[in-house]
This record gives C-alpha cells, structure tokens and sequence, in this order.
C-alpha cells in the first residue's frame, strides 16, 4: 500500500480526490491559518507598531494606523535614556554564563556516568532522577535563603550573576539527556582511543565533545532560551537594577516609562528570542516535538 | 539504549594498567587512582557541585525549614509543626487552593482540546506546515514578562484598552478585565493558553505523524468517516502523549506565579491568589523579613499534593495507556 | 594539552573575577574612607542624577578623605528585605516612619547617637518627628531626611476645562464629589482617583481618608494595640468611595494603580484630583518632566470634628549595622550635609537650591518641619529666590496645613494594617454588592493578628 504524501493518512488518498473533502479541508485549513495568524503574530504586530507611535496615539487609538506618523524615536529614548541596552547586555550576560555553566556541568557529568562509569554512578544517577521529580518551589525559599548567605563562608551572592549562573547548572534533564546521547556513542572509538594511549581527559576532549554537536546545540538553544525568559529567580537575587536582566527591569520601569518608550523597550526585549527562533527553526521544533512539524 | 559489553580480561600488555569502563572488583587507592576512579571523581565534581549545593542541599533544608523559625537576625529554632498549622489556618490559604483548583480547570478546559484539535487539523496541511508550526509556536517564543506586560495594556478596562476598542466594533464591551472579581482568573487563563498553547501543538503534532497509516486505511475499509477516524484511532493511538500531557500541565498550572503577579498581584481582592503566589508573599512579601518557616511548610504541602496526585494519575492511566 | 589545560584555568579566573558581586558595601585604604549612599530612585532622568552627583562632588570637596558612591535605590518591600537579609544595601539608606523603629529593635540599623549628639543643631529637632528614629531603648537609630503630609493634587487644567475655578479647590468632601463628578462629564478624564494596588498604598490612602473623618485604626500601642479598622469613619469613608465609584462613574475604569502609576497618569494629565504626600512634586518633575502649569495642590479637607486631622509620614536616614567606625563618621557627616544642612545653615541651602535650579530641580516644593516651626520659615526665607516651582499653585496647600491637627500613622505593625485594608479598597471598588461590614470585620480580624505577633 502506497504511504500517502502527507503523513498520517486520516484522510486517505481516495477522500482526498473527493472535492468535497478537499474543499472542506481547505477551508479548515485557512481558517486554522487566519486563526494562527491573528493570534499567534497578532499581538506582536501590534506592539511593533505600538513601539514606534507616539504615546498619545496608543492610549487614545490604539487599534488605528499611524495617525499622526510614527515615532522612532521611542526606541532610541528605550535604548539609551531608559539603558536598555544595558539591561539588554546583562540579560546576554547572564545567558552566556548559566549556558556555559549547563555545559560544563552536563558534559562532564554525562562523560562520567556514560563513559568512565565509577561504581557509584548509579547512586548519582538515582539522585538526579529524583530531583527531576520534585517541583522547582520546592527549591524557591532555601536556595534564595542559602544564596543570601552562604553556609560555610558566610558570604551574600546577593547582586551577583553566580547566584544566577550556578543554580541553572543544576539540570537534572541536561545531564540525563547528554548521558542517553553519550551512551549511544559507539564503544569501539573509545577503546581504539585508549589502545593508542588516550587519558580520560582526551578522550573527553578530543573524541567525545566533537561528537557530541548535536545534542550540545539542542542543550544549548534551551538554555539560552529559558535564561532569556526566567523571571522570579533573578528578580529575588538581582536587586540592584544595574545588573538585572530585560525581565526583570522591564515591570519595574513600568511606571516610570511613558507607554510608547515602555512598548519600544518590550519590543526589543523580544528580538533576540524571535531571531533566535527563526534561525534555528528546526531544532526548536525537533527539540521539543520533533521533525512532523516542519515537515510538508 | 546503553550498549553492555561483557567484562574481558586484559589481554594486550598495554592494556592492564588502565581500567575498562565496565563494572570492575574494589581496589586499593594507588590502583584507583591509576584505575581513573580518580579521573571520574575529577569529572562528575562540577556537577556534584553545582547539584550538591543547589539542588540537594536547598531540598534536604526544605524538609528542615519547614519545621523551624528562621529569620536572619537569630538561629534557627524548631517550631514542631506550628508553620503548617499558620498555613492552614491562614484564610488566604483555602481561597488560594480554590483559585488554583480553578486556574488549572479553566487552563484544561481551553488549553487541552484545542491544540488537539489545531494539531490535527495541522498534520493534514500538505504544503508549508512548516508555516503553521512556527506561528502557532511564536508565543512560546517571547519571554513571559513581556508577554504579560504586553497583554496587561491589552486589558485595559476603559474604553480604550486594546480588547475593549475591538470588541467594540461588534458591539461589545467594555469590559472590566482585570479590575473585576470574576473577570481576573479567566483572563490570566486567556493570556496563558495563548502563551502556552503553541507548544502543545507541537508535541501533539509529532505524536499525530507517528500514527501508523494502515489503521487508518483498515478503518476507512470498514467505512469510518473523519470523525470516526479520530475517535477511533487518532486518540487511542497518541493516548500516551495526551495522558503525559494532561499530568504535566496540571503540574504546571499548579505553580502558576508570573500570571498572577504580574497581572494583579494576586487581586482583586485575592480572586488570582494563587498557592504559589501565596508562598512567595510569606516569604517576600513583608518588608522586615519573610516567614519562611511558614513559605516552606506550604512549599512541602503542594509538593507533596503533586507527588500524591502523580501517582493517583498514574495508577489510573496506566491501564489506558498501554494494552 | 597543557597549554590548554593552563589556558583553561586561566579562562575560569578571569570568568571569576568579572562574576563577582559588586560590592555595595564599603572600603578602607590607608586614610580614605569610601561610603555608598542611596540616591536617586532608578529611572530618574538625568538632569536629576547631574544634580546629585553636583553635589557630591562638593562634598567630597568639603571632605577629601570620604569618597561617596551614589547608589540608585528605592524602598520596595521585597527589595528592601532582600538587600536587608544579604547586607548589600548602601553605607546609608532611606526607610519610612513605618519601619525604622522595628529594623533599629531588631538590631538592623547601626546606633548613630553618640554622633547625632555631637551635631550643633541637634537639640532643635521637632520631638514628635525625631521619635521616629528613636528605638525603644531611647538610641537615635536614624535621623529623619523629610517629613510630609497627606495633600489633594489637582489638575488645574483638567479644572478650568470642566468650568471649575483652579483657584478654588474642594474644601469638603461634598465638593470633592461634585468636581470629580463635573470632571468626569465635561473632560472624559477620571475627577477623583485613588490609590488601590495590592503594595499597601491601597491601605495607606484609606487610612488617610479615616483620619481626616475622625477616626483612627488602632488604639494603644506595641504589640498591646487593638486594631479599630472596622470603625465607623471607615465605613464613612468607604461609601464615600462607592458612590463616586458606582453612582457617579468619577473614578475611572483602572483599580490597581500605586504610587508611582497614579503619578505618572497625573502628569500625563488623566487625573482630575488624587491624595498623595504633599512632597509628591519631586517625583512628578524628576520622573515625567510634569508639566508645572497644571499642578495644583491643597489640603484634604477635614470633617468638623475634634479626631479629624491629617495623616502624616515621612522618611528617615538610617546607616547599616555593619559599618565601622570610619565609615560611621562619614556616613554621619553625609547625612548632615545632604539632608540636614540645607535646612539648618544658611550657606548649605542656598548652595544647594543653586544646584538644584542649575539643574531644573524643583526647589521649594512643601514640606513639613523637622525641626521647630521657627527653623522651618527661616530656611524657607533662604531658598525663596531661587524657588522654580509654582508656588503660587501650592498656596491653598502651604496656607491650610499648619491649622491641621497633623496625626502619624498606626504605630504598631503598620505595613500589615495598611495589607489588611487592601482587599477592602479592591472590593468596594470592583464590585458593587461587597459588604463592607464584613470585609472589615475580616480586614481587622487580620490586622489584630498581625499586631500581635510583632509583624
């Protein structure tokens, strides 16, 4: 039997000549993509918009089109006067640092239990399972409470991006998925590297990371991508506002921020994850569901 | 998928000064060193740790706070079980698990069948499904504080916030949105399925492509219409993924903060207090210091309803999962 | 593989040292001493933080060996705790009336009283205002920087739009209804607004309302005090707020606006008239560049009863308990001459107002005594050539309020008052049928609680 072109064959190629299958398919069809279209690009549309007209215009029109022209200077006063880009700078800041941190983390943990298996690896492995288990609030008021003064050293990383940086390391679901991807590496490199008088640090180095571009890119949109977003953490640890991220200035700056400068200011803040996106479309969406939602 | 090799003896000479990453028998401390226990241990310390002072620890110090007064001024002292007794005698407690009984009903209700239905609609789009997938997954995209902030000025109650001027070319309106009791939790829901639904759409999509044509073809033998299909082989075939879905965004909803804090802080008068808003206002909410003896004990209750319920869930579906 | 494994360890130190926190605190060199001071509010527009650093710069002139590094801040509960907890706030630091004598009881606050001691005009303080920095063990624990009352602000525009006279402001409760009421049907803008957000400003303007009606929210004090908020004044107050709300349709359609948002829609011009401290025109002019045509203050009028008077607050200066003994004297000698100076020395006032104008700072916007009523009019007469703010607008306000029985807020846990009356303002005004009696029964029940407990 013939697989049909599209995929799941609910419709099946017979109904699918039926014209009154495929006209009703297809109104479906562009109903659903209006439907995508005014509610999932809508809203953006709008605050792009909103982000270059004046103030005035917004709360007294908000839905007409330019009616007295457009402000552009809303974004450079969001850039400059209310220092977006500084927080626009500490939110990459930030997001490099927690994405290196889940890198190191997972890659040498994952290299540890998949390759070099000490005979406890399995108790590390239980206890990582087990935190995956447990919801994060559990974690909220300890982590913030030990953070404010560390246990032994009597030290605050109150203010400062380790408070950020390390606690993101602890993801129990990077360290399982990079282990799973190292476990299914072929042994045969391995031991042909260790015939050839390869330490664990270069077959690390130089056999198992090259190798491992695949699931590294998938670790690593994600944990950009969830830096870029997270709220409560950073604004518990990140008081002073010069060092917060784009999340966590931009309701502070509410009040104080005329609407149009305050729309310019989201709307930049939304760049980086809708390029990001765009861009790397595919492993966005084989990440979290896989190649049937580009295929077509 | 791990792939076991069975245990060897060393044969080649250059072989038995170093270890095979197979199980091996104790050794003393020179040949575990030589063996690269020492290498792993090197290895596994950045996540040891990042996981021991940021995971474990903070979970094992839950557990203990829970049962302690705490501020920053004094030691510790322990407290029996008077911080789940303020809990639960607090009257905002009953009204928060109500409200986020009732933001998880509400986020089912909108949040669960129609990705499925978009999904399946999806998975019949023979040109540029790429094209739907990324605008239905555009607003996962955006980062939570915008997107609320953004949908905060679209639900402005006077007559011209955002909704209101275009309900009001049909005819409708204006509403009250966020300023009105009744009004409050359903537009939070509002904004999070429109925030969340994309990716469900996603999940629900790759499970539909996995569904084998032939029972398709065998039902339409048999004369089943569309809708029949679906009923029939759509939903008993991805059962697994919506059953897993299911449990996971009433875990999520569960912990509901950002919508409600950022959107009303809880109000009006505590109609979108949610448990874990609640739990941050003991412990952050006071300008002399936090309760958090009391903001733990309530962390623990709702993790434990969750682990409680996760496993009622899973009990009861793993008969309809699998068979 | 060395190189690379030396390259490596060099990457993580240098990744260290551009990590670590920075310091908010203080340093010591040989004889210098380094202080971080509260400044600004972040988000001030920067002709107000020119204005600061102008005078820093003439401190540090005064003083060569004491380096000041202004520190953005503002007071919010959960920063403040946070900052309080992990000890990053500033050499010296703002907290309101409400919670400095409960931080100085819990040890939070350094001891200033042998320096306070040695300043020359301490003896002229106003007593009442001087005790909200005095802990229970009588120590001067902060010193207070800025004493307010509460006033009613209007938009005179918004007035002469609605055929209403700016020069003639409510001075009942009746009338204030009537305006807002004629506000709202000739300019479609609200005519009364009011503080309702969920931070305890909702609380804080109520109350406000209760005292100018007669009452009061507590009686006694310490954690002995009883909690009166369900008194009749409040109910009063509230119906007073539920008929502008739902039979006259003058408040407006938006409920959670605070502090800072019912500040920034006046200056934007969509407030007829709204209750915040009479110092509010600083922040209208440092954070939205108000307009000063428009701005019109007065005081709340005042019911003809002997309990009816006008809540009062302020802020105080406080230094962190960690400091040493350097950093003690300097923090003091900042305080001296950033807020207390341009009150008590002629030369110090005058150079700041010079500063300030310099920099299209107001100068001259109302404030209350700190210290006798003489030393209040005295500096006053320093700074009047260089007043930039409409003074004239002020009058009604500057004329009245000194003929008020001035009143400070609940003494005993007064953010968690404030918190118990929050739901009460939502609620009457989000719904219509809310039953006030029960709300408040509720609200005080709550309040009791929280008074008891110390909190």
């Amino acid at each position: 039997m013939s697989k049909p072109a599209s995929g799941t064959g609910l419709i099946s190629e017979l109904e699918w000549q039926k014209p009154s299958t495929r006209w009703g398919m297809r109104t479906l069809h562009a109903l659903l993509l209006a439907g995508l279209v005014v509610i999932g690009l809508g809203p953006l549309l709008w605050l792009a918009k909103a982000a270059i007209t004046p103030t005035i215009d917004t709360i007294s029109n908000p839905m007409a089109f330019f009616p007295h022209g457009a402000a552009w200077s809303n974004l450079s006063q969001a850039w400059n006067g209310v220092h977006v880009s500084r927080y626009f700078w500490n939110t990459i800041v930030i997001a490099f640092g927690s994405w290196a941190v889940q890198i190191v983390v997972a890659t040498t943990g994952g290299f540890a239990l998949s390759v070099l298996r000490p005979r406890y690896a399995p108790i590390v492995k239980g206890l990582l399972l087990a935190t995956l288990f447990i919801p994060a609030i559990v974690l909220l008021v300890p982590l913030y409470v030990e953070v404010v003064r560390l246990p032994i050293v009597h030290k605050s990383l109150i203010d400062s991006y380790w408070a950020v940086w390390l606690p993101y390391g602890a993801s129990a679901f990077n360290v399982i998925l990079v282990t799973r991807f190292f476990d299914n590496l072929p042994r045969e490199i391995f031991e042909a590297a260790e015939i050839d008088g390869a330490g664990p640090f270069q077959l690390f180095w130089r056999i198992v990371l090259p190798m491992s571009k695949p699931i590294l890119a998938v670790v690593s949109i994600f944990a950009v991508l969830v830096s870029w977003k997270d709220f409560l953490w950073p604004y518990l640890v990140l008081p002073n506002p010069n060092v917060q991220p784009l999340s966590v200035r931009l309701p502070s700056i509410e009040s104080q921020t005329s609407l149009g400068v305050f729309l310019a200011a989201m709307f930049i803040a939304c760049l980086v994850p809708i390029a990001g996106f765009l861009i790397f479309q595919r492993s966005f969406l084989r990440g979290t569901g896989l190649g049937g939602a580009i295929k077509g | 998928m791990t792939t076991v090799d069975q245990p060897r003896e060393p044969a080649l000479p250059s072989e038995r000064g170093l270890s095979r990453s197979y199980p091996r028998p104790r050794r003393a401390p020179l040949n575990w060193v030589r063996g690269r226990g020492l290498a792993a241990f090197v290895f596994l310390l950045p996540l040891l740790f990042v996981f021991g002072a940021f995971s474990w620890y903070p979970i094992v110090r839950t557990a203990i706070m829970a049962f302690q007064h705490t501020n920053f001024v004094q030691a510790p002292t322990w407290a029996g079980f008077q911080n789940f007794a303020a809990v639960w005698h607090d009257p905002q407690f009953p009204i928060a698990v109500r409200n986020t009984i009732y933001f998880a009903f509400l986020a089912l209700i909108f949040g669960y069948p129609i990705p499925l239905i978009a999904a399946v609609l999806m998975s019949q789009v023979r040109k540029r499904r790429g094209l739907y997938s990324v605008l239905a997954y555009l607003p996962v995209v955006i980062p939570p504080v915008v997107g609320v902030l953004l949908w905060k000025t679209f639900y402005d109650a006077s007559s011209q916030g955002v909704f209101n001027t275009i309900l009001h070319w049909v005819g409708l309106g204006p509403y009250p949105w966020l300023q009105s009791q009744q009004w409050a939790m359903p537009s939070l829901v509002l904004y999070s399925t429109w925030a969340n639904a994309g990716a469900t759409i996603i999940i629900y999509l790759a499970a539909l492509i996995g569904v084998n044509p032939e029972l398709y073809e065998a039902a339409s033998v048999d004369g089943a219409g569309l809708l029949r299909k679906v009923w029939h082989v759509t939903l008993p075939q991805i059962r697994g993924v919506l059953l897993v879905t299911m449990i996971l965004q009433i875990i999520g909803t569960a912990q509901v903060f950002l919508e409600p804090y950022l959107f009303t802080d809880g109000g009006p008068v505590h109609a979108t207090l949610t448990v874990m808003l609640l739990i941050y206002d003991y412990a952050f909410g006071n300008s002399l210091g936090g309760d958090y003896g009391m903001a733990t004990a309530l962390s623990l209750m709702l993790a434990g309803f969750l682990a409680v319920f996760s496993l009622v869930y899973w009990r009861l579906t793993r008969s309809w999962s699998t068979a | 593989m060395k190189s690379t494994r030396v390259a490596m360890i060099v990457a993580v130190a240098v990744v260290l040292g551009v990590g670590a926190s920075t310091a908010a605190g203080s340093t010591r060199s040989a004889t210098n001493v380094t202080i971080s001071v509260a400044s600004l509010i972040p988000g001030s527009t920067q002709q107000a933080i020119n204005q600061f650093n102008a005078q820093v710069a003439q401190f540090e002139k005064k003083n060569p060996t004491i380096k000041v590094k202004p520190t953005q801040y503002q007071w919010t509960a959960p920063t403040f705790a946070a900052k309080l907890a992990a000890g990053t706030l500033p050499t010296v630091f703002e907290v309101p009336f409400t919670d400095a004598r409960t931080l100085g009881d819990h040890g939070q606050l350094a001891n200033l009283t042998p320096y306070f001691e040695k300043l020359p005009y301490h003896k002229k303080y106003n007593k009442a205002v001087l005790a909200e920095g005095t802990d229970a063990k009588g120590q001067i624990i902060a010193l207070p920087k800025g004493a307010y009352a509460q006033a009613l602000h209007y938009n005179r525009a918004l007035f002469q739009q609605a055929g209403l006279n700016p020069n003639k402001p409510p001075t009942t409760w009746a009338q204030i209804r009537t305006d807002a009421r004629i506000i709202t049907q000739k300019t479609g803008k609200p005519g009364y607004v009011e503080m309702a957000k969920n931070d305890n400003t909702a609380g804080w303007i109520l109350t406000t309302l209760v005292y100018a009606l007669g009452g009061r929210m507590e009686t006694g004090t310490g954690t002995h005090a009883k909690a009166t908020l369900d008194n009749k004044y409040t109910i009063q107050a509230l119906n007073m707020l539920k008929t502008m709300r739902w039979t006259d349709n003058s408040m407006g359609s938006n409920f959670d606006l605070g502090w800072s948002d019912i500040n920034q829609a006046f200056a934007a011009g969509g407030v007829g008239m709204y209750i915040s401290g009479s110092d509010v025109y600083t922040n209208l002019v440092q954070a939205y560049n108000v307009d000063p045509s428009i701005y019109g203050v007065t005081t709340i009028p005042l019911a003809n009863n002997k309990t009816a008077g006008v809540l009062g607050g302020g802020t105080l200066a406080a230094v962190r308990p960690n400091a040493n003994k350097a950093e003690l004297a300097a923090a003091m000698k900042w305080i001296s001459f950033f807020y207390e100076q341009p009150l008590v020395s002629k030369g110090q006032a005058i150079r700041n107002a010079k500063t300030l104008v310099a920099n299209k700072q107001p100068v001259g916007v109302p404030a209350l005594p700190l210290f006798n009523r003489k030393q209040y009019e005295l500096a006053n007469s320093w700074i009047e050539p260089y007043i930039n703010v409409p003074i004239g607008h002020m009058k009604p306000f500057l004329n009245g309020i000194f003929t008020q029985n001035l009143i400070p807020e609940p003494e005993a846990s007064t953010q968690s008052v404030y918190a118990a009356l929050n739901a009460v303002v939502e609620a009457v005004l989000t719904n219509k049928s809310t039953n006030v009696q029960q709300m408040l029964q509720q609200a005080n029940a709550q309040a009791q609680a929280a008074i008891k407990q110390g909190s």
